[in-house]
């Protein structure tokens, strides 16, 4: 077990892992403060190996069905937070009265009779949702963006990225397991603005009919080559001054090193690819040692006043 | 008389303007004016008669006064980048719920929250409230049951009984220190009190 790093802060999502699964709700809570459990979580996260860590069976959130609460606006565009006697990141389901992953929602009666769905976004599951809570300070992916995602794996993060851009907005999902694929293409019937796209993210030429320019890329594909990846895609499809979102997982790119190492060789990589990094943060309480690093492509100089 | 007063609270309905009847029927007609105006200010679809053409609705020549109207039509959200949340509207409940969820770190010793963006009391505006609806598989974990339902969040919050000896501790607590020292007893309540007689026989 080694002692927690960076900030272990985050709390805000209690109980974000508690219920459901094997582990009993008292065994998710006992932790106490907000940061509390985080070192039963590693214990736990020591077990798991290579491939992507999404636990499943987790209930999102730790709220119970029935329970009020108060859905506001987040600091992101088109993302909300659900306040209750816990607090949950929600994005407003774009398909109400349908769950992707068996999540949680929110259903609201509006004043004028119209009905609206939220849905919790668990950021153990979702590592955008963990840089959203680990306090990034833009995620660039707003309502109407068009968003390239590297790594779609089953699309329970994809729906929410979707829920986010909301019907005005395109999200292309590259997934190479077809076994994942399968649940990627079975979410993207029922949302209009998600492409599946099933091959694989190295060939990006392969897919280059299917995929149009797009304002972000967001990639989660935990490969060794995965700067390159990223630049490949980039190179074809991120307009200039474009944005990109890549989480870092370090055991999969070199697990004898330290992590810092490989976050700082990764942002090293990314910079020699006309990639310009604004910032890192880790996901630290929700994930083990990674990092999400945020920036801009071929980014304009800026004018000499 | 009457009909002409019930069609001016009506006041949409189209009406030719006889002037035959208006110099006996204006005074009257004036006053109903004046009242419905009061009662509805803040009706936009209705206007009093005298801003009616021809008993027709002309938006306003001036363009101040025609973007104050479009202003005043549009309604109030949190904008695109949210879906348009809208502004809801504060009832006495809704008001405590939302203080309630400030003050929430007080309720429970064992819980912790994420500061506040806002130390201030004041209530956030674009807001909705709903309801957690679990998945089927949340059905023996993480539901409430029917009993344990609650319309409010307040309500929700007094009905757990965990939380109930926590708060009735404190709530002793507090009130034991904000107690004026001494005892009641010991206090002298004026002169004609019953303590002073035992005194005054002797």
């Amino acid at each position: 077990m080694r002692p927690p790093r960076g900030r272990g802060g985050g709390g805000g999502f209690r109980g974000g892992r508690g219920d459901g699964g094997g582990r009993g709700r008292g065994g998710g809570r006992g932790g106490g403060g907000g940061r509390g459990g985080g070192s039963a979580m590693r214990g736990r996260g020591g077990g798991r190996g290579g491939g992507r860590g999404g636990g499943r069976g987790r209930g999102g959130g730790g709220m119970k069905g029935g329970s009020k609460v108060v859905v506001e606006p987040h600091r992101h565009e088109g993302v909300f937070i659900a306040k209750g006697k816990e607090d949950a990141l929600v994005t407003k389901n774009l398909v109400a009265g349908e769950a992707v992953y068996n999540e949680k929602r929110i259903s609201v009666q509006n004043e004028d009779g119209t009905k609206v769905e939220y849905r919790i976004w668990n950021p153990f599951r979702s590592k955008l949702a963990a840089a959203v809570l680990g306090g990034v300070d833009n995620i660039w992916i707003k309502p109407g963006a068009r968003v390239l995602y590297l790594g779609a794996a089953s699309g329970t993060t994809v729906s929410h990225v979707s829920d986010i851009v909301g019907p005005n907005g395109v999200v292309y999902a590259v997934e190479f397991s077809h076994r994942s694929g399968r649940d990627l293409v079975n979410m993207a019937k029922k949302r209009t603005n998600v492409i599946p796209i099933i091959e694989d993210a190295r060939h990006p030429a392969k897919y280059r009919m299917l995929v149009g320019m797009v304002d972000v890329i967001f990639s989660d594909v935990a490969q060794p080559d995965q700067a390159r990846i990223l630049a490949l895609n980039a190179s074809y499809f991120l307009k200039a001054g474009g944005h990109f979102v890549i989480s870092i997982k370090a055991n999969c790119i070199d697990s004898t090193v330290p992590a810092e190492a490989v976050f700082q060789s990764e942002v090293k990589k990314l910079q020699q690819d006309q990639f310009k990094p604004f910032e890192q943060v880790t996901l630290e309480p929700f994930e083990r040692d990674h990092a999400c690093v945020v920036g801009g492509y071929r980014m304009p100089k800026k004018q000499k006043a | 008389m009457a009909i002409a007063e019930k069609k001016a609270v009506i006041g949409l309905s189209w009406q030719p303007k006889l002037p035959a009847t208006l110099s006996s029927a204006s005074t009257n007609n004036n006053g109903g004016v004046n009242e419905s105006q009061s009662q509805r200010e803040s009706s936009l679809l209705w206007r009093p008669n005298t801003e009616l053409v021809d008993g027709l609705f002309v938006p306003p020549n001036d363009p101040k006064k025609l973007n104050k109207l479009l202003k005043k039509q549009i309604k109030d959200t949190a904008g695109t980048s949210w879906f348009d949340m809208p502004a809801a509207t504060i009832t006495p409940e809704l008001k405590k719920d939302l203080q309630l969820l400030k003050l929430r770190s007080a309720m429970d010793p064992k819980r912790h929250y994420k500061k506040s963006e806002a130390k201030s009391k004041t209530l956030p505006k674009y807001f909705q409230v709903g309801t957690v609806v679990e998945s089927s598989t949340d059905f023996f974990s993480s539901r409430l049951t029917k009993k344990e339902r609650k319309a409010t969040l307040a309500d929700e919050l007094l009905s757990d009984p965990t939380l109930g000896q926590y708060r009735k501790r404190k709530v002793r607590e507090i009130e034991s220190q904000n107690r004026p020292a001494g005892n009641d007893k010991w206090k002298m309540r004026g002169r004609q009190s019953q303590k002073r007689a035992k005194q005054r026989r002797h």
